[in-house]
Parts: C-alpha cells; sequence; structure tokens
C-alpha cells in the first residue's frame, strides 16, 4: 500500500544534506532568507543535562578524562614509508643523488 | 467592528495581562502570513491614508490606565507611537520593494526599541524585539547582497554627510536594543536574570563581526553568567561565539565554544549537531587533532568524514597534492561557509610539518655505533629536492616511475594522449596558492630554510637550524629518538590552551 502519510515537520531538519537545495531556493524570497551556517532555532527552549554528552563530563573526570577526549586523535603521525608518495619522493631523492655523484 | 480596532483590542489584552509571547506573535512583519494580515493592510490602506487619523484611532484604543495592580499592565506612550508605526509600516510595505520594505522596518524597530526602554512596562517588549531584530537583519543581509539595489539608496541619500551602509545601520539599533537587555536593573550579574536581562544572549546571533566584537565585550564586561541561560540559548550562543572566534583565526577559544556546544546539544537534535562539527572539525584539525573513528560513525559525521578525512590524510603524511585535491574537490561548499580560505592557508604549517618528517624518514640514517654521537640531523638540500619534486606534481608532471605497480592494460589511450599534450605545453599555470611557494615560483634553498626557520619559530619542529651546514639539528634525538623528539604531536603545542580551558573573552563562564 502507498503511504499516504505526511512527514512529521521535524523530519524535514533530519538530513541536513538533504535540506539545502530546499533552502537556496527559497533565499529569493523575501520570507525566509536563511544562510547554510544560520543556526535554525531549536523546537524547545531548554531539555535536561541528562539529554547531553556533557553531564558525563564530570562523571569521566575522575578517571582523567573529558566527554570530548574520545572524539579526537592528537597522536596520528604516519611512520609508513611504503605508499606510493614515499615511493616516489624516495625515487627522486636516489635520481638526484646520483645526478650529484656523476 | 473593523479588523483594526479588533486587532488593537486584543492588543490591550495583551498588556493587561503583561502577555510579551502572544504580543510577538501578533506583531508579525514579515511573510508567511494568515490572511487577515492583508485584510487588515487593505483595511489601513482604504481608511487610514493620513497619520493623523491613525493616531487618533490608536490613542482611543489603546488609553494609559490608571489604577494599574502590580501583576498588570497598561499602554505607555511609547507603546501608542509604536502601535501606529506598526500599522503605517503595513499599510506602506510593498515586500516587492525590498529596499522600501527595509526602509519601514528601520523606522519600526527603533520605535520599538523607544517602547521597549520604558522602565515600569517595556518588559513585554523583548519577545517583539527580538522577533523585530532578526527579520531586520535577514532584510539586511539580503539587500546587502544586492548592490543593484543598493546603489540607489546612496544616490537618495547623497545629500547626507555620514553614509553608513544598511548593514552598519542595523547593526547600530540592534545594538541599542541589546544594551537596553544588558543595562536591565531588575536583577544583579550574578542573580537568576530577570526582565529585559533574560534576552541578552539572544542577541549573540550577530552576524557581522564589527558588531559581534562590540557585543562579546560588552557581554564580558557585564552579562550574567552563560549557565543561567536556558539550554538552545546557551547552544546558540556559543555556536555563534565560536564562529567568531574562527573567523578571527583563534582556534583554541573557537574549538573551545564549539566543543561545548556540541556535547551541550541534545543527541535528537541531528542537524544542530552536524551544523557544530562542521565547524568543530576544521577547528580541531588545525590544532592538529583529527576526528576519532568513534566521532566518525555518528549520524551527524556521515556527511562531514568524505569532506574533511582527506585534509587529515594530507596532514598525517605531509602530501601536499592530496591537500590540494582535498580543497578543489569541496571548494564551493567551503567557500560558502567561510573554511576554504582558513584551511588553504593555515593548515600548510601542519602538512609541512609533516612533509618534512617524511622527507626524514626517507633519508635519515640512524649512527651506527662509531658515530652514535653525530647529532640527528635532516639535510635542507634533501628537503628541497622533495620539495621541488611535489611542486613538478602540483604543475601537472606525471611521476617518471610512478610507483612500482605495472601500468594498467587498459588505461584509456586517449587519457594518455592528453597527457601527452598537456607535457607538450609546459606547466600547468598555478593560482598563488596552488604552488608551494607562490603559483608557479621554483622552490629554492632559501625558501626551505624559511619554512623549516618557522616550523621551529611555531614549535612543530624541535630543533635549530645548522645553517652553514645546511642541516636542521633536531634537539633531544638520545632520550626520545630522532623523529619522536624533533616532531612532537602538534596538539601538544597548538591546543594547550583548549585543553587547560583557557578564559574564552565573550564566555562568562562564572563572575
Amino acid at each position: 500500500m502507498a503511504s499516504t502519510s505526511t512527514p512529521k515537520p521535524d523530519e524535514k531538519s533530519s538530513t541536513p544534506a538533504d535540506s539545502k537545495p530546499e533552502q537556496s531556493q527559497n533565499t529569493k524570497t523575501a520570507g525566509a532568507l536563511e544562510e547554510d551556517d544560520e543556526f535554525e532555532d531549536f523546537p524547545v527552549e531548554d531539555w535536561p543535562a541528562e539529554e547531553t554528552e556533557a553531564a558525563n563530563q564530570q562523571g569521566n573526570t575522575a578517571s582523567g578524562g573529558t566527554a570530548a577526549d574520545h572524539l579526537w586523535e592528537e597522536s596520528w603521525d604516519d611512520d609508513d614509508t611504503s605508499d606510493d608518495f614515499s615511493a616516489q619522493l624516495r625515487e627522486e631523492l636516489k635520481k638526484v643523488d646520483a645526478a650529484k655523484r656523476r | 467592528m473593523t479588523l483594526t480596532i479588533q486587532f488593537l483590542s486584543e492588543i490591550r489584552k495583551f498588556l493587561k495581562n503583561r502577555n510579551g509571547n502572544d504580543l510577538r506573535a501578533w506583531l508579525l512583519v514579515e511573510p508567511p502570513l494568515p490572511d487577515q494580515y492583508h485584510k487588515l493592510a487593505d483595511e489601513l490602506k482604504k481608511g487610514y491614508r493620513s497619520s493623523a487619523s491613525l493616531t487618533k484611532l490608536v490613542d482611543s484604543c489603546l488609553p494609559e490606565d490608571d489604577n494599574v495592580s502590580d501583576d498588570e499592565g497598561t499602554a505607555w506612550p511609547g507603546f501608542v507611537s509604536f502601535m501606529k508605526d506598526y500599522f503605517e509600516y503595513w499599510r506602506d510595505v510593498d515586500f516587492d520593494d525590498l529596499l522600501g520594505a527595509h526602509q519601514l522596518l528601520t523606522g519600526l524597530t527603533n520605535s520599538c526599541t523607544t517602547a521597549l526602554n520604558n522602565p515600569t512596562y517595556g518588559t513585554i517588549m523583548l519577545h517583539t524585539s527580538i522577533s523585530l531584530c532578526a527579520s531586520l537583519s535577514k532584510l539586511s543581509m539580503t539587500l546587502n547582497k544586492r548592490p543593484d539595489l543598493t546603489r540607489n539608496l546612496q544616490t537618495v541619500d547623497a545629500g547626507e554627510e555620514e553614509q553608513k551602509s544598511i548593514v552598519e545601520t542595523t547593526a547600530e539599533i540592534i545594538q541599542k536594543v541589546f544594551t537596553a537587555c544588558l543595562t536591565d536593573r531588575s536583577s544583579q550579574r550574578h542573580e537568576q536574570p530577570k526582565g529585559k536581562k533574560t534576552g541578552v544572549y539572544i542577541f549573540a546571533n550577530a552576524r557581522k563581526t564589527h558588531l559581534a566584537k562590540q557585543l562579546f565585550t560588552n557581554i564580558t564586561a557585564k552579562a550574567p553568567p552563560l549557565s543561567f541561560y536556558p539550554a538552545a540559548q546557551r547552544v546558540t550562543f556559543l555556536y555563534y561565539l565560536g564562529r567568531f572566534h574562527f573567523i578571527n583565526n583563534h582556534f583554541s577559544r573557537a574549538a573551545q565554544c564549539l566543543q561545548e556546544a556540541y556535547l551541550e546539544t541534545a543527541q535528537r537534535f541531528e542537524s544542530h549537531r552536524w551544523l557544530v562539527l562542521t565547524y568543530l572539525i576544521p577547528c580541531n584539525l588545525l590544532l592538529g587533532r583529527i576526528p576519532s573513528p568513534q566521532l566518525l560513525q555518528r549520524p551527524e559525521a556521515q556527511s562531514l568524514a568524505p569532506i574533511y578525512m582527506p585534509f587529515a590524510e594530507a596532514m598525517r603524511t605531509g602530501n601536499f597534492l592530496r591537500l590540494q585535491a582535498a580543497l578543489d574537490a569541496n571548494e564551493k561548499w567551503l567557500f560558502s561557509r567561510g573554511i576554504f580560505l582558513t584551511l588553504l592557508y593555515r593548515l600548510r604549517p601542519l602538512v609541512w610539518r609533516a612533509f618534512t618528517r617524511r622527507t626524514f624518514l626517507l633519508t635519515y640514517i640512524a649512527p651506527t655505533e662509531a658515530d652514535s654521537r653525530k647529532a640527528a640531523t635532516l639535510e635542507l638540500s634533501h628537503l628541497l629536492t622533495t620539495a621541488t619534486f611535489v611542486q613538478k606534481r602540483l604543475e601537472g608532471y606525471l611521476p617518471a616511475h610512478p610507483g612500482r605497480k605495472p601500468r594498467q592494460p587498459h588505461i584509456n589511450s586517449m587519457f594518455l594522449k592528453a597527457h601527452a599534450g598537456a607535457a607538450a605545453r609546459g606547466p600547468k599555470i598555478l593560482r598563488p596558492n596552488e604552488g608551494l611557494i607562490w603559483g608557479n615560483m621554483p622552490v629554492t634553498e632559501d625558501h626551505i630554510e624559511n619554512i623549516v626557520a618557522s616550523l621551529i619559530a611555531q614549535g612543530l619542529l624541535h630543533g635549530f637550524i645548522a645553517h652553514s651546514q645546511g642541516r636542521f639539528a633536531i634537539i633531544g634525538a638520545k632520550q626520545k629518538g630522532a623523529v619522536a623528539a624533533g616532531w612532537p604531536p602538534p596538539a601538544e603545542i597548538l591546543a594547550t590552551g583548549l585543553k587547560e580551558g583557557e578564559d574564552v573573552p565573550g564566555w562568562v563562564k562564572r563572575v
């Protein structure tokens, strides 16, 4: 059976990438002049801290971390020199070195 | 009873009950609009052409009541004149004439500010002021992008001594409303805010940097702590404050604001979390922090990973070709969000850092026991060789021996011909920012020494330049190992402020 239900109003904001073309079309009218990077109004004014990650921050601080710690990596240097880019650089270094010795 | 009189009698009830929310809901100024507003406009056009007749009507429908009890309100002269301006606005506004609409809305917002400033009853205008400022600011931003329309304005105003742009005029009006909120005396700074003070952070939605600066300065000096305000206001404020610091290249401050905004946004608001991440990820990249696999798995990060992870790859490997490809792939998207130029210029030192590291890995020969006292060094001539090679690649040359992989037999012959043609035409003409130094400018010894010196000065490389030997010498290689000592993790240097929770101007954490 084909669906006849209308989408809920909050469904349209659930996929930001999809909602973009719709927004840019509207920018021509005086009524809706939103920008891509404009922060939409929240549908509610307040929400309890338990619904957020920040609430877990306190608990984690005891173990020496914060809620954001697992979101980012600070040690990411790449020591692998077997990739194409490194191979090309190595080849070039060899070539220039050989030319110097000649 | 005419629609206009009905309208005024409802407004009078809102004043009596001090119902600022409904007052705002009725005092609409922009589409989309219920049909009644069009009828109201028609009625005003027909019956109230003269200001005098409007004044008379509003005066008679909104009398100033005596003996008002403490929990009730009434009209006051500032409000009466605002209502008269409101009706004039509806009588005269034409949304096809954006410039005219803007002038009318400017007058109306000014009049609203005067009404708001009444010490006894003004607070009821807070919601209306906020919504008028939002409409005015939207309209101003639209006009700002339409020089074809504003040019006319400049001709009209040519007689005035001081020429102000539309955005400047609007900014000044919003500033007035903001000041009215900030200086409300019904509550102290360290108390739960009351009256107009509850509106302080709503005005953070200030898009123009010069206005934002003054606004954030005033907040730092006078506003109650942000934590007193509801979550939606806190998050919105921190988002805009983060954007402000990002524009000003204070990435550590920006990351602190945006991170808090992200963590405080409930998970169900996925599109808001997506927008915060849109800025939080590049901010962290610039501080030497890469999104973790856990972050990248989240629904709000799905569309951002393919945009930002190539930048992270360029930072990890020192591959300038990947940096250029990452910039090219989403130039328009990044540019429209004000991120493109920042990544283009500010990520470069981190890619250079990894590039020098890569060259070191490829050229360094660890000392044998016999000469173990020799310092660990990177020969700058090696760096010149690798950099020159990368510049050639950026100019469109293909490597003589592309990797060790044999050529795929099914490669399209037209593709190969196209490249042969490109080689015959000479190097691709690069824009200044597309070259390693400046467009097609060849890389020289001096450039290399300059870059290494600058990386050392920024703390991204740990060591010194032995100029006469043409080398970068690493300090502390014996204890830590040459690579770890010479190339400390960038976040250790760049993200200290963020990790220590440094003070962020504009963010009142406590008073």
